[in-house]
């Protein structure tokens, strides 16, 4: 029975979103490893590709893809963009949802009469986000595996794996941010816009960085930078870049505690 | 010991007042009316009790603990019902009742079943399709369920059908007689005054008043008229104890009495009486009278 505590409560609330969006990047991994094959005969990629200003190239982030395997394909069709806002949203969504939802749907009078303290309430939902997060990114996972399987393309499918933990720390930064400005102010829109704000200007930041000049020196303060500087994909997972990310995202969690802590609740 | 004790508790909003200086004391074991109009300050009180919002200044005590720093201590032996009851849509009351005992640390769940019995809940059904009649009724099944030693219930009546209110008058008076108190939260005095020992009234967020059921009684007024053979003295009844308004036209005497009808009773005998009318006031017109005027109006024991 999942009603045995916050924690197990808050994995049943979340468990449909979670499989939609677990299913949705499964199907999205599937199409492009089973669709390879025929892309990389059909469209000539790599010409294609060479073909692109060093702008367009730097925003499909083309420049530090291979495509001559499935793995390459993967990294310049999903991981850029696509793959790093479907999970950042999603972990958006249910950063700002945690306690705020509680709050704007009044139930959180109830919960907090009872002998949970509110640190906790937070951890244990915070917990339930990060598990709906990583069963979302292994959709992807499982998607691209079972794809390249059926069409016999290449892919790494360890490095693809070292490259969704990468995604999966970036969206918790995201959501991370969205759980403090949420749980500090019990408004769940602030904490939706001001994330997705900030997901897009940082896309850009660090998308544009290498071709105009002055984004050159502000990139670092884009997580985005952090995310795929090392491009792991290809590369794996760097010990440093996903430390900074997990920095974040701890920081920005143990300040969500604080701010809940001293809060007057809604009513 | 005492089951609630507030010190100038205070409370703004910014700089909308919530409630001012309230002194509270609530004894262990009794059933505390705690009675204002809409917008008085009942549930900033409560939810401060609570810990779900702070003191601008003051303190506040529940079962002799800090209501902030001892929270944990106070809500394993606090139930509480809030005013505007929200639960989980997706939940049937079943499933809501046993999340919210384990959130407890596990119930009796024999005495569950026999509170959903007694209030003729139907569990099976899911919050969002419950009537607010229903939902209330979860609400205080989950409150009771874990038998706690202060229950603090904010309007726990409204919603209820009389059925359930009685059912639930009889819940408070066993809890009662178990030794556990119940603050119980209205803005109607007559749907809690036979159910509590004490009442406290707040109006504009000041806690005006502080009386026993059987005080705000003795002060009972009331309508009398006297009717007599022949034409009595005014003079014989202008001095007895606790009457006002008095007239008498001839053999008709009318007054009002407060309290005890005794004095008047006996002055009236040395005159021979054909008959008398008496009409009781409510428990809340009195309140009115003492205190309705606001906080500016002079109260005795507030």
């Amino acid at each position: 029975m999942l009603l045995r505590s916050v924690f197990t409560k808050t994995v049943r609330d979340l468990r449909w979103p979670t499989f939609w969006t677990a299913l949705a990047l499964f199907v999205g991994g599937g199409y492009f490893t089973l669709l390879y094959p025929t892309y990389a005969t059909q469209f000539k990629l790599t010409e294609l590709l060479d073909q692109l200003p060093a702008a367009m190239k730097a925003l499909i982030g083309a420049q530090v893809a291979d495509v001559s395997t499935a793995t390459g394909f993967l990294n310049i069709e999903l991981f850029p963009m696509i793959l790093p806002a479907v999970l950042a949203g999603f972990a958006i969504a249910l950063g700002s949802g945690a306690t705020a939802g509680e709050e704007s749907r009044g139930t959180i009078d109830v919960l907090l009469s009872y002998p949970v303290p509110r640190w906790l309430v937070v951890t244990q939902k915070a917990a339930a986000i990060v598990l709906s997060v990583v069963v979302v990114a292994a959709g992807l996972w499982v998607g691209a595996v079972l794809g390249a399987a059926a069409s016999n393309s290449p892919l790494d499918s360890g490095r693809v794996a070292e490259a969704l933990v990468m995604a999966a720390l970036l969206a918790l930064d995201f959501g991370s941010i969205a759980l403090l400005l949420a749980s500090g102010t019990g408004n769940r829109g602030l904490g939706i816009g001001v994330s997705v704000a900030l997901l897009v200007v940082m896309y850009f930041v660090n998308a544009l960085a290498p071709v105009i000049s002055g984004l050159d020196s502000v990139k670092q303060a884009s997580l985005f930078f952090w995310y795929l500087e090392s491009n792991p994909i290809r590369h794996g997972i760097s010990i440093g870049d996903s430390l900074v990310l997990a920095a974040v995202a701890i920081a920005l969690f143990l300040a969500s505690l604080v701010a809940f802590e001293r809060r007057d609740l809604a009513a | 010991m005492l089951a609630i004790r507030t010190e100038q508790l205070t409370k703004y909003y910014g700089k909308a007042r919530g409630i001012l200086d309230v002194d509270l004391e609530v004894r262990t074991g009794e059933i505390f009316g705690f009675l204002g109009p809409n917008g008085a300050g009942k549930s900033t009180t409560i939810r401060l009790l609570l810990d779900l919002i702070r003191p601008t200044s003051g303190h506040a005590e529940v079962l002799g603990l800090d209501a902030h720093r001892d929270r944990l201590a106070i809500d394993r032996r606090v139930a509480y019902l809030p005013g505007d009851l929200s639960l989980y849509g997706d939940l049937t009351g079943a499933q809501t009742l046993h999340y919210l005992g384990n959130l407890r640390g596990g119930v009796d769940t024999t005495y569950r079943d026999e509170l959903v019995r007694r209030l003729e809940l139907d569990p099976s059904s899911r919050i969002r399709s419950m009537s607010r009649g229903n939902r209330q009724k979860v609400g205080l099944v989950a409150a009771f369920q874990g038998r706690p030693e202060l229950l603090v219930l904010d309007e726990p009546t409204s919603g209820l059908d009389p059925f359930v209110q009685l059912e639930f008058e009889r819940l408070a008076d066993e809890a009662r007689r178990e030794g556990r108190t119940s603050f119980i939260s209205s803005h109607m005095l007559p749907e809690v005054e036979h159910l509590c020992d004490r009442v406290g009234i707040i109006r504009e967020g000041r806690l005006l008043a502080v009386e026993s059921i059987a005080t705000l009684k003795e002060r009972a007024l009331r309508r009398l008229e006297i009717e007599f053979a022949s034409p009595v003295p005014p003079d014989a009844f202008r001095d007895v104890p606790g009457v006002r308004d008095l007239r008498v036209d001839d053999a008709r005497l009318s007054c009002t009495v407060m309290g005890s009808l005794d004095a008047l009773v006996k002055a009236a005998a040395g005159f021979e009486v054909r008959g008398i009318r008496t009409q009781d006031t409510s428990l809340e017109e009195i309140f009115l009278a003492y205190y309705g005027a606001g906080p500016e109006a002079p109260h005795a024991a507030a």
